[in-house]
């Protein structure tokens, strides 16, 4: 049932479970041309979770960077323990007890564990006394379960140590209230487990934790509490216990939404992608391959699970024709296109790459110089053509811009890649590569990407989908391949897929 | 707070207003040099608008200084474009300048006029082309700095012009001369037509037919939008199959033969031999400007090279002032100009939040605040 804030019981004494420790009063933040936050309130309690639901742009960010003094509201006030507190920086939040690790690490990564977390301590004293600062963060991991050796060079540590530091970095300050940014997006299921036991440990304890996210599995298995956003305001304040994804989606989107795509019985057909024994050298940190075989059939979506860095770059890349591998074949409908991008193209391919904007799109250029930037040309450019096929790719994909002379740049993340999408399956391919194609986008962008997939599979379309969303691989794929620093070390069909098992093989630990 | 707020639409005005703001300032720190060594600015400011704009021949003359601004700028413009970054338009305009003059007078009498003045055309182009290739080459493949190579080899052509005049008894130096070292004269078929009376010579016309040149290949044709898609992110070309390094060697070959025919105009237009004094103005320097002050827009090269040839050519009126004011203001204003331009640049795409003012205050604008 979505209830307002306020409709809770003020705060009480009886009980660490009540007080409000951190309450927020009708915030008001524009900037130009957006009203990101519109009359929020938000009140965090002691020893809860309280999840911040919402899509991208939905004003969640913002609100966080209210709280933690990144922002200055134009209108409403905080309030820490009933008294109102203006929050002018970073500095001033924590000294607060009010602390956030953001989606991007700030950490030093030539320096340890131990210094990044004494880093920014003023209590310190010039010459900081690392055994206290080792003892402390020692004694910090051990109790809120965030294995971290204090000695160890932050840049040698994997995505998911990483985050532990900045918890524990956090905490080292003595937060009250600590606010995580979308902390799973780089995480594998069991290192999501082991962040669910700290931040259920944290709470426990007596502190406020705002789950900041936009997957609604995870909050629900979480949250005590979820605040649902959407365009800058409060959509929704439910119980954890007695909600559903269906309605926080609902909640989310404003309207039904369908996540699942369709999934046909479509019978895989010919070969149409294959890779033959690719291996690539570790080149400027973009990940390796050894020696990876794989096919793709005519309409089947191969799902490639991973944790990211694994190999997900350089396997795109090299199936798309962009870098030569070190040794081995790439085929497109059986015609070797090993590292011939157009050749690639030529044979029936199509490339949505991970980044969007700088690679798949010159984000300065025009929506209809974008629908063409992959096309051949002639010598001289036919822009009259160029601006009629936009139109009709516009209307095609629902792609809303006030026209094909827009600058691409400036249309929303899911238009964007709407754009992206449009020129590559215009060009009518018979395999589509995609990396992480639904990632950053809005729930209704994600929906309309994926049925878009689907749809060609149902046309007898291979899909090579990449991604680090594990729910999307399995929402869309037949066929699931888990890849582990550049192998193939876990594969099986969409439907006999085991989370613990795909979880265990993205980690190493497989079969 | 006193803070910057991104503007999220440009209006059309600001694109007009910032640059005048930008000269009318430039001005007004010229004057304050003027007044400290003795000179009435507004006397001064009123002679060199004189000189420049308000005859029909000095109007002619500053055309005239304006003639390989344009195509200096335009060379900048090419190369910046797709965020490379040519410095070199001076050195490339030098041995543009010898290719033509050298072309010239290998030909001789032996061609009728028009064939000599094509000829030097091409050399020049040539020679452009050929002085920005190693840089080009060390760019594509190497990654090389072109800003670096292409700026000390600026050195390098000026060195070179000078010993095949002053050092050297070659090919290029008039044998006659004795005690004041000068270049051979090219032919009288190959100079440049002039009009009429005045000084204004067929380099305009080639100038302003590269201007039409530029702008087709950027906006219709194929080779146009590859530097597009280049000049937004090499990333995105790549993935669109552009030929990367060739594409990097063509537009800087392209941004040579620009600053090289410079060189011809002058040899053909102006001083019709081969002549460092002539030469070693900083007209490919002033190229740079050019380009940033139109906004890498083809069409405001020319009026903006127009505008700087007119200080430059009103800095030579200054010194037959009684008071004889020293032609380096004509330098130094032109300096100044760049400077207020590009940083009122700031002021075209963020407005000024005043601590007094109300609405909706940003201490940071959200990307900057990101990175804190």
């Amino acid at each position: 049932m979505p209830t307002t804030a306020d409709d809770h019981p003020a705060g009480t004494t009886n009980g660490p479970g009540r007080d409000p420790v951190v309450e927020a009063h009708g915030i008001y933040k524009t900037f130009p041309g957006v009203v990101a936050n519109a009359d929020v309130d938000l009140r965090l309690e002691r020893g809860e979770v309280h999840a911040l639901l919402g899509e991208n742009g939905a004003g969640k960010s913002t609100l966080a960077s209210v709280l933690t003094g990144l922002y200055q509201p134009d209108a409403g006030e905080i309030r820490l323990d009933g008294r109102p507190v203006v929050l002018r920086s970073p500095r001033e939040a924590l000294a607060h007890g009010i602390g956030m690790v953001h989606q991007h690490f700030k950490l030093v990564k030539r320096f340890t564990v131990a210094e990044n977390v004494a880093l920014g301590d003023r209590t310190q004293p010039i010459l900081m006394s690392a055994p206290d600062v080792h003892r402390s963060v020692v004694e910090l991991s051990e109790r809120y379960g965030l294995p971290v050796r204090p000695d160890a060079v932050v840049g040698d540590l994997t995505v998911g140590e990483q985050q532990r530091v900045e918890i524990v970095k956090t905490l080292y300050r003595g937060v009250d209230v600590l606010l995580l940014d979308e902390p799973t997006s780089v995480l594998t299921p069991q290192e999501t487990e082991a962040l669910f036991d700290t931040v259920r440990a944290m709470a426990a304890d007596g502190k406020a934790v705002v789950f900041i996210s936009h997957k609604l599995h995870e909050v629900l298995s979480i949250a005590d509490t979820i605040t649902v956003m959407r365009d800058g305001g409060i959509a929704g304040n439910v119980d954890a216990a007695d909600t559903s994804v269906r309605e926080l989606a609902q909640l989310m989107v404003g309207r039904e939404v369908m996540m699942e795509a369709p999934g046909g019985d479509g019978q895989a057909g010919e070969v149409v992608l294959e890779l033959d024994d690719v291996s690539v050298d570790e080149r400027s940190r973009r990940g390796r391959l050894d020696q990876l075989s794989m096919t793709v059939r005519a309409g089947e979506v191969v799902g490639i699970a991973g944790v990211s860095g694994n190999g997900q770059r350089p396997l795109a890349e090299v199936a798309a024709g962009l870098i030569e591998p070190d040794r081995g074949r790439v085929r497109v409908n059986g015609r070797d296109v090993t590292g011939r991008p157009r050749a690639a193209r030529k044979a029936g391919l199509s490339y949505v790459p991970e980044d969007r904007i700088g690679t798949g799109l010159a984000s300065s250029l025009s929506v209809a110089e974008n629908l063409q930037l992959t096309r051949a040309h002639r010598p001289l450019l036919d822009r009259g053509r160029w601006s009629t096929d936009a139109r009709r790719l516009m209307e095609e994909f629902d792609i809303r811009a006030p026209g094909p002379s827009t600058t691409t740049s400036s249309l929303s993340g899911g238009n964007i890649q709407k754009v992206l999408l449009a020129r590559e399956l215009a060009a009518d391919p018979d395999v589509i590569v995609a990396a992480s194609p639904t990632r950053g986008l809005d729930v209704g962008a994600i929906e309309f990407v994926r049925q878009l997939l689907a749809q060609r599979r149902e046309q007898g379309c291979g899909v090579l989908l990449i991604s680090e969303d594990l729910d999307e691989i399995r929402a869309l794929s037949d066929r699931i391949l888990v890849l582990y620093e550049g192998r193939i070390v876990h594969e099986c069909a969409a439907e006999d897929s085991d989370v613990t098992e795909l979880g265990l093989a993205m980690a190493g630990a497989g079969s | 707070m006193l803070g910057l707020e991104r503007r999220s639409d440009v209006p059309a005005w600001i694109y007009v207003a910032v640059p005048v703001i930008a000269v009318l300032l430039a001005l007004a720190v010229g004057a304050v040099f003027l007044v400290f060594t003795g000179h009435d600015p507004l006397t001064v400011y009123r002679v060199m608008i004189q000189a420049s704009f308000a005859s029909t021949f000095g109007f002619a003359d500053t055309l005239v200084s304006a003639t390989p601004l344009i195509l200096t700028g335009l060379a900048a413009l090419v190369s910046f474009r797709v965020k490379l970054w040519n410095i070199g338009a001076e050195g490339q305009l030098y041995i543009g300048a010898v290719c033509a003059s050298g072309i010239a007078l290998l030909i001789g009498e032996s061609l009728p006029g028009w064939a000599n003045i094509l000829m030097m055309l091409a050399a020049g182009a040539f020679g452009g082309m050929l002085f920005i290739l190693i840089p080009a080459i060390a760019r594509a493949w190497l990654r090389t700095n072109e800003i670096i190579t292409t700026l000390l080899l600026n050195s390098v052509a000026l060195l070179f012009i000078n010993w095949l005049i002053f050092g050297s008894r070659s090919f290029w130096r008039d044998p006659a001369a004795g005690q004041f070292p000068q270049g051979l004269r090219i032919p009288d078929e190959a100079y440049f037509p002039r009009w009429g009376a005045t000084r204004v010579h067929l380099g305009l016309v080639i100038a302003l037919l590269a201007v039409v040149a530029i702008w087709f290949v950027l906006n219709r044709t194929r080779f146009g939008f590859r530097m597009k898609i280049l000049g937004d992110s090499e990333s995105a070309a790549r993935y669109a199959g552009v030929p990367v390094r060739l594409m990097v060697v063509a537009v800087l070959l392209l941004s040579g033969a620009l600053a090289g025919l410079a060189g011809a105009a002058d040899v053909g237009g102006f001083s019709r031999r081969l002549d460092p004094n002539s030469l070693a103005i900083g007209m490919g320097y002033a190229g740079i400007i050019v380009a940033a002050l139109s906004r890498l827009n083809p069409g405001s090269v020319i009026l903006v090279a127009i505008m700087l040839g007119g200080v430059r050519n009103a800095g030579t009126a200054l010194q037959s002032l009684p008071e004889r004011v020293p032609m380096e203001i004509a330098v130094m204003l032109e300096g100044a100009i760049l400077l207020f331009a590009l940083g009122s640049e700031v002021l075209v795409r963020y407005r000024i939040h005043w601590p007094w003012s109300k609405g909706p205050a940003l201490d940071a604008s959200p990307e900057e605040a990101e990175a804190t």
